[in-house]
């Protein structure tokens, strides 16, 4: 039976509906608008300028362009570490030892830390003289493989990505490892008879079924390092040489550092652009394909 | 060597990556000044909490405005995330299907997005530096995923719950409140602490809609800890420790509900 009786349903909705068109909608509309003024200072508006904001960002900017290449690289570097080892710790997990609860909760620790305590406590590991890492290879007598981190303009986005993964690996193991321990073992055993090890069992039977945990955690990942402020901010500053500047710290820095409100929602609506194309797209054909 | 001390010995290596960087906070936090010369790796051989006490007090007003946010904000937005929730489960209406749809996508917008309307609508309506403020804006942001994840608790309730009180003579209030409320603690449960852990350890909002001390949460303040003292890792570190540990034991004695809020946040879209 399905009960038709929109009124009381529409009051339950209200807040969250109005909420949501409010904060998100219709300040996404208002920022992208502001972006196409010369807005900047407070009290007073900003006139019309069309899309001049843009033609800078993309023909004149090259700390833009330094953004979008360090977005980028943080992306791929980050995704392509938590993906691969999200799966085998879900799979070495799998395995069948006593005490993988335990195990599993440790992977999962890191999530619990907000960004600022990440921050601190990394900015704290990659110090080249006297932080964690360094000191540990040294203890080891491993001296040689020392690197300068965050303090090197080669190493610093590298860094970011390795906070990253160490943060958000232990949720892609908690995905993969719902899907791999969802999977019927009559399939596992089928291939187990056929003469398949455990290896290959896993290669080619388990993995293949995997693509909605994969689609999951890509889109999570995706979200996360498409908006990395507070990390970014607070271990490198963006620095040095703006070699580790990513969309969001720019952002933040141009409209709130220097008072260029056009100039930052232009960066924003990028941002905004991007998510929707590489999260919003493929999360819509996704409900529509599992709707049939 | 046998097949399952290998994999012992892989598990265990993961584990040092994700438990050496806090055993370096944790060991930092409890050094006196004069030991940070031997280095954050060696065991501290001393315990001292002077760093704590004098973190703690640079950061207790913070800690205070934080946990009056961060519990009001966790409280409204699960309460009116199960009412949406809710409907979005149980009842059909015109365009419910795009309506969700478009309300669970503001999840995946990104914060930056929003953020200059924010500070001036803030700034306009009285509320910039204000616990109603950042309570506001935690409360609008969390209704996408806590209106998700109650809209996946539900559906694995029953139809008939409504159907069957709605031939006793319920409306939908009273459906909502007499037959789903009961019902809803353990949703409950994994919402509030799924809202909890992130609004608690939320810095964006926090740095961009307050000034000075008043209503400035304890994320911010925390990063303000590096820029006053020079290099005293010890107090650094024990105030990065004092605002993590409640969420690191949440995740610890809750994990069971940690799992079921990011499995059911992420799974079903």
């Amino acid at each position: 039976m399905v009960v038709k009786n929109n009124l009381p349903s529409i009051v339950f909705i209200a807040p969250a509906i109005i909420l949501v068109a409010i904060f998100v909608y219709i300040f996404s509309g208002w920022s992208a608008w502001t972006s196409l003024t010369d807005w900047r200072i407070i009290g007073r508006m900003g006139k019309f300028i069309g899309v001049q904001n843009y033609i800078r960002l993309f023909a004149n900017d090259d700390i833009f362009r330094k953004c979008l290449y360090n977005t980028a690289k943080l992306i791929v570097i980050f995704i392509g570490v938590t993906i691969p080892l999200g799966i085998i710790c879900a799979i070495f997990l799998d395995l069948g030892v006593k005490g993988k609860g335990f195990f599993r909760a440790i992977y999962l620790i890191p999530l619990s830390f907000s960004f600022v305590a990440s921050a601190t406590m990394w900015g704290w590991m990659f110090l080249p003289d006297k932080g964690s890492i360094n000191t540990l290879l040294r203890m080891l007598s491993l001296g040689f493989l020392t690197q300068p981190w965050i303090t090197s303009t080669k190493q610093s986005i590298i860094s970011v990505a390795i906070v990253y993964v160490w943060q958000f690996s232990g949720f892609a193991t908690l995905v993969y490892y719902a899907g791999i321990s969802s999977v019927d073992p009559d399939i596992v055993d089928a291939a187990r008879v056929d003469g398949a090890n455990t290896f290959q069992q896993y290669l080619r039977v388990v993995l293949p079924l995997q693509k909605p945990a994969t689609f999951t955690v890509l889109l999570i990942l995706l979200m996360y390092s498409l908006r990395v402020f507070d990390l970014v901010w607070l271990l490198t500053g963006g620095g040095p040489a703006f070699s580790s500047e990513v969309l969001a710290t720019y952002m933040y820095r141009v409209t709130f550092n220097q008072n260029l409100f056009a100039y930052g929602a232009s960066i924003s609506f990028v941002m905004f652009v991007l998510s929707f194309v590489v999260i919003i797209i493929p999360v819509l054909i996704g409900t529509l394909k599992s709707r049939g | 060597m046998g097949k399952k001390s290998l994999i012992y010995i892989v598990l265990i290596a993961l584990s040092f990556f994700y438990i050496f960087p806090i055993y370096t906070l944790l060991n930092t936090s409890l050094k006196m000044d004069e030991d940070l010369k031997y280095g954050p790796v060696a065991p501290t051989h001393r315990i001292y909490l002077g760093a704590y006490t004098h973190a703690f007090h640079c950061i207790k007003k913070q800690l205070v405005n934080s946990v009056i946010i961060t519990v009001f904000a966790t409280i409204i937005s699960s309460i009116l995330g199960s009412m949406s929730g809710y409907i979005f489960s149980k009842l059909r209406f015109n365009g419910d299907r795009i309506t969700f749809l478009v309300l669970v996508l503001g999840f995946y917008i990104a914060p930056q997005s929003i953020l200059i309307p924010l500070v001036i609508f803030m700034g306009k309506v009285g509320l910039f530096n204000t616990y109603f403020g950042l309570i506001l804006t935690h409360v609008a942001y969390g209704m996408p995923i806590t209106t998700l994840l109650f809209r996946n608790y539900y559906e694995g309730l029953p139809q008939e719950l409504v159907d069957s009180s709605w031939v006793d003579g319920c409306n939908t209030f009273q459906t909502y409140t007499k037959v789903f409320l009961p019902l809803s603690l353990p949703g409950f449960a994994v919402v509030a602490i799924f809202q909890f852990t992130n609004i608690w350890n939320e810095f964006l909002f926090g740095l961009t809609l307050t000034r000075g001390v008043s209503s400035q949460p304890v994320t911010v303040a925390v990063a303000n800890l590096k820029g006053t003292t020079v290099a005293a890792w010890n107090m650094i570190c024990a105030g990065a420790a004092i605002t993590t540990i409640p969420v690191v034991l949440i995740y610890i004695f809750l994990l069971k509900m940690i799992i079921k809020g990011l499995l059911m946040g992420s799974v079903k879209g």
